[in-house]
């Protein structure tokens, strides 16, 4: 604040104001015109009330007895902060600013000891159960994806075994026994079976009637695979139409078409707020388990994703050549096509293929509620102890979604850099239309197997399972008596402090690694450069396996809860935060370090003067982002173990209450939109 | 060939862009707008095409009021006026070609032009308008890879595509170097002169209006000012369109 500000505060209050806020916290700071900060105060301080009150009746949080009066101890932090702010007043007053850091830190201490209690962190599970940990972790190095056969009894041969094996045939030694891939990576990838011919191959003469033939039998993966892309395209399409009608630009031309897009852009608001995870809890009531229920719930929650993604693009376009286009007599149709369908195709395609990849990361866990793909695969062998199959399906789970994100960034970076004209009238030689052809039939023949494998079902789809009317009934009239809001709203606060506790503790472990895993601090020193890619491998393997796979191991290693749930969290937040400050520690601007350095300064001088104030404005704006995603993340973990809103949710459907579920996905979403909306906005006041 | 009468625009938020301003444009006549910005220049030229409708008046293009026409109407109308714009509004990643080639949309079938089919003569028409502006060779290279210049070349070839009898060019030349400016107008200038075409452009600089126009009128907070001949805008006329602080400066 400068001094011509602080000559605006009268005098004659200030004194007031130190009593103002020692009766109500902020007021005083409402008092010296500092609005915001006062009602910010005043709001932390009911908020923190509440939670401390809360805690201490439902989980005996800070319980201490002070000569036959119980209370919570978390009310001395709150003095020192109702005290803070008194000081604040008085420092604001003579200085005319003041520090905010006394007041975070007593705010810090009563949430995360609420945090800490409420979501059952027990670190001496960690210890104790230790061995059983030790078990897992072996079973987890050593997959079940080839076997041995020696003397006709077959072995897991993993890692080491394999090693060994390659070892003595590169180097002509004797060894006993074959390896094939084992049957659980043949379950998980596909297999050649002898099966009776399909009609198409009769039709077509090229199998008899009644006879086998060999055929490719998808695998758990390839059907994954398959739920990912099929969705991705169902999606794309259907979000065109419904973009267009939640883009302003485009709606505010007709008459009562500003009443659609706020419709629009509210749906589609609370379509995303459901996870997709969610909505197949839903969309089993309505077509029944299996793939087809997982596309479904893929879809839903893709279209609407997408459709605010290329609303946002169709608002952005120029309206420069739509006016020329528009003045040289072309119609609504060919204005579309010249000046609006050039200027989207890219991003369009830009955004579907990064929704693929979102959406092949999600195939992989909707399993575990719809039934089908490689998520039903690891609830299966979970269940029965099968943590070596398990470790199988987490590596190839691994290896392909690296992939996918490999591919789909390297794409999108193709189409948004791409420079060459899209010119159909220029080259039209018999090569491209070949070329062309191949990639029609290739599309057409991938999409009739991915149809055919996912079993997609138009019937199916048409005619509602027998509970799905009294869901709709239900979800419309949804119980909120204050039993059941009560416990639903104590969830969801487990919830809301799960995904806290888990982006903490992620944030902690990715501090360190994302130096490491930043290029323009790594490149000139070998070692350094092998940490380099060390870093960034482990970061991008963490991060392809969604927090549903983990939350098994963590199961068996602390028990069920919201602490298993917890750690599981952690591992993704790590693995993502590490992947976003290491990128903000590769953008950082080299100029200033070069003029802090031109000054004389030394090493550490230059990193406090140059480096941390361009780094830690994004570092905390990732922070805020990642515990807004470890919301949406936290309220389905309950479906594996994990705790929380989720574990409620799931109960509820399960024995058909309906009504009660509902309360749950109302719940959810007003936070998740909440948490969305203040996190876009503080983001967007730190950058 | 094109008379406006009394033409009012009220933008929806009270701003008053027109104020009965009445003018008539004879055939083959180089007619340039003046005036400050926000005089009404760009609105004036957008009621021509209907761009943007006129709140009242009349405009008459050939005996036919615009402003009663249909849907299908006006863009019958609008297919036999050019455009030129400031910004030169290309679609950024499309080919040169592909930009020109929409200048004849108001021509063809919806459907054969959705699925990019254009006859063959429509293509030699095409080719021959990028002549016409000396870009034949930038046919097949993306619109965004040209210079300023360059594009707004690219403008006029998609203007010509239409066989207009009227170009209208909202300050063709503002978002150009001074040098660029001359060359713009002097493709303005020769299908003024050669082809008969009629053309209404508005233009910042005074001595560009001196040097290309047979004609002048100029706004001044939407209102007519000034009708006549080029030199007939004195130093007290100047002042008059530009306000009392208002020096006069040239452009190279």
């Amino acid at each position: 604040m400068t001094t011509s500000e602080k000559s605006l505060i009268p005098s004659t209050n200030s004194s007031l104001s130190v009593f103002f806020s020692s009766i109500l916290p902020g007021l005083g700071q409402f008092f010296l015109k500092k609005r915001e900060r006062g009602l910010l105060i005043f709001l932390t301080s009911l908020v923190l009330a509440f939670l401390i009150y809360w805690s201490l009746d439902n989980q005996e949080v800070g319980k201490i007895n002070i000569g036959g009066l119980t209370t919570s101890w978390l009310w001395l932090p709150f003095i020192l902060f109702w005290a803070w702010n008194v000081v604040d007043v008085h420092v604001l007053r003579v200085h005319g600013r003041s520090t905010i850091l006394p007041g975070l830190l007593f705010v810090a201490i009563i949430i995360y000891v609420i945090a800490w209690q409420v979501t059952g962190v027990r670190l001496n599970r960690l210890v104790e159960r230790f061995d059983d940990a030790r078990i897992v972790a072996a079973n987890l190095l050593n997959p079940d994806m080839i076997t041995i056969s020696v003397r006709g009894e077959d072995k897991i041969c993993a890692w080491s075994c394999m090693y060994s094996y390659i070892g003595d045939k590169l180097e002509g030694r004797p060894r006993e026994g074959i390896i094939r891939p084992s049957d659980n990576l043949l379950r998980i990838i596909g297999s050649i079976k002898p099966l009776p011919a399909p009609e198409w191959q009769v039709n077509l003469g090229l199998a008899e009637p009644g006879s086998e033939v060999n055929t490719f039998v998808a695998g758990t993966m390839i059907e994954t695979i398959a739920m990912g892309l099929m969705a991705t395209l169902f999606s794309t399409i259907l979000a065109i139409p419904v973009s267009f009608l939640a883009a302003h630009n485009i709606m505010s031309r007709f008459p009562g078409g500003t009443v659609i897009y706020y419709a629009m852009r509210g749906i589609l608001n609370i379509v995303r707020a459901i996870d997709t995870i969610v909505w197949g809890l839903i969309v089993i009531v309505w077509v029944g388990l299996g793939s087809f229920a997982g596309v479904i719930a893929l879809t839903i929650h893709s279209v609407a994703a997408l459709g605010k993604l290329f609303s946002e693009e169709i608002e952005h376009i120029d309206a420069g050549p739509v006016e020329a286009v528009t003045a040289t007599g072309a119609n609504l149709i060919q204005t579309i096509r010249y000046a609006v369908v050039p200027q989207i195709v890219p991003s369009f395609l830009a955004y579907s293929l990064l929704r693929w990849d979102i959406n092949m990361r999600s195939a992989t866990v909707i399993g575990f509620v719809a039934g089908g793909g490689i998520g039903f695969f690891v609830v299966e062998t979970t269940r029965m102890g099968g943590y070596q199959q398990y470790a199988t399906a987490l590596w190839v789970v691994a290896i392909v979604i690296v992939l996918v994100d490999y591919i789909s960034s390297r794409w999108r970076e193709a189409i948004l850099n791409d420079q060459s004209p899209r010119d159909e009238t220029n080259q039209r030689s018999v090569f491209n239309a070949l070329r062309l052809a191949f990639y029609v039939i290739l599309g057409v023949a991938v999409f009739a197997y991915c149809w055919n494998i996912t079993e997609i079902s138009i019937r199916s789809l048409l005619d509602p399972g027998k509970n799905f009317g009294q869901l709709i009934l239900d979800f419309l009239n949804i119980d909120l008596t204050p039993a059941v809001v009560q416990v639903v709203v104590q969830q969801m606060l487990v919830t809301i402090f799960q995904a806290m506790l888990a982006t903490t503790l992620g944030a902690f472990l990715a501090l360190p690694v994302s130096f490491l895993a930043a290029k323009n601090l790594t490149g000139s020193n070998q070692l350094l450069g092998w940490l380099y890619y060390l870093a960034r491998g482990v970061l991008n393997i963490l991060r392809s396996i969604e927090a549903l796979l983990y939350v098994v191991i963590f199961v068996f290693w602390v028990g069920i809860g919201p602490f298993a749930g917890m750690l599981a969290l952690s591992i993704t937040s790590f693995a993502l935060i590490g992947k976003l400050f290491s990128e903000a520690i590769e953008n950082i601007d080299a100029g200033p370090i070069e003029a802090v350095i031109a000054t004389g300064a030394n090493r550490l001088q230059m990193i406090v003067y140059a480096v941390l104030p361009q780094i830690v404005p994004p570092f905390i704006s990732y922070l805020i982002y990642q515990w807004d995603i470890n919301v949406r993340m936290a309220t389905i973990i309950g479906f594996a173990g994990g705790g929380g809103i989720g574990l409620t949710l799931t109960t509820f459907f399960g024995s058909l209450q309906y009504h009660k579920a509902g309360t749950v996905v109302a719940v959810i979403v007003i936070v998740v939109a909440l948490m969305d909306f203040a996190s876009a906005k503080l983001r967007r006041a730190l950058v | 060939m094109l008379k406006v009468e009394n033409l009012t625009k009220t933008y929806p938020n009270g701003t008053q862009a027109l104020k009965n301003v009445s003018f008539e444009v004879k055939a083959g006549e180089f007619l340039a707008v003046i005036g400050l910005s926000g005089s009404g220049k760009s609105t004036l030229l957008r009621c021509i095409n209907r761009l943007i409708e006129p709140t009242s008046g009349k405009i008459y293009w050939n005996g036919q009021d615009t402003t009663a026409a249909s849907n299908a109407g006006i863009r019958k109308i609008r297919r036999q006026i050019g455009m030129v714009f400031q910004q030169f509004n290309l679609v950024k990643r499309s080919s040169v070609f592909t930009n020109v080639m929409s200048g004849r949309l108001g021509y063809v079938n919806t459907l054969s032009s959705s699925l990019h089919i254009f006859s063959a003569e429509d293509r030699q028409r095409a080719m021959a308008s990028l002549e016409q502006v000396g870009l034949a060779n930038k046919a097949h290279v993306r619109a965004d890879s040209l210079s300023g210049g360059q594009q707004q070349r690219v403008g006029i070839a998609r203007a010509l595509m239409q066989s207009p009898n009227l170009i209208l060019a909202d300050e063709p030349v503002a978002s150009l170097d001074p040098v660029l400016a001359h060359s713009i107008l002097k493709y303005l200038e020769q299908l003024n002169k050669e082809r008969g075409i009629t053309v209404i452009c508005s233009l910042h600089f005074l001595d560009l209006v001196h040097r290309y126009a047979t004609s002048a009128i100029a706004l001044k907070d939407g209102e007519l000012v000034f009708q006549g001949l080029p030199k007939q805008i004195d130093d007290a006329q100047f002042k008059a369109i530009y306000g009392q602080e208002a020096e006069r400066v040239s452009a190279v």
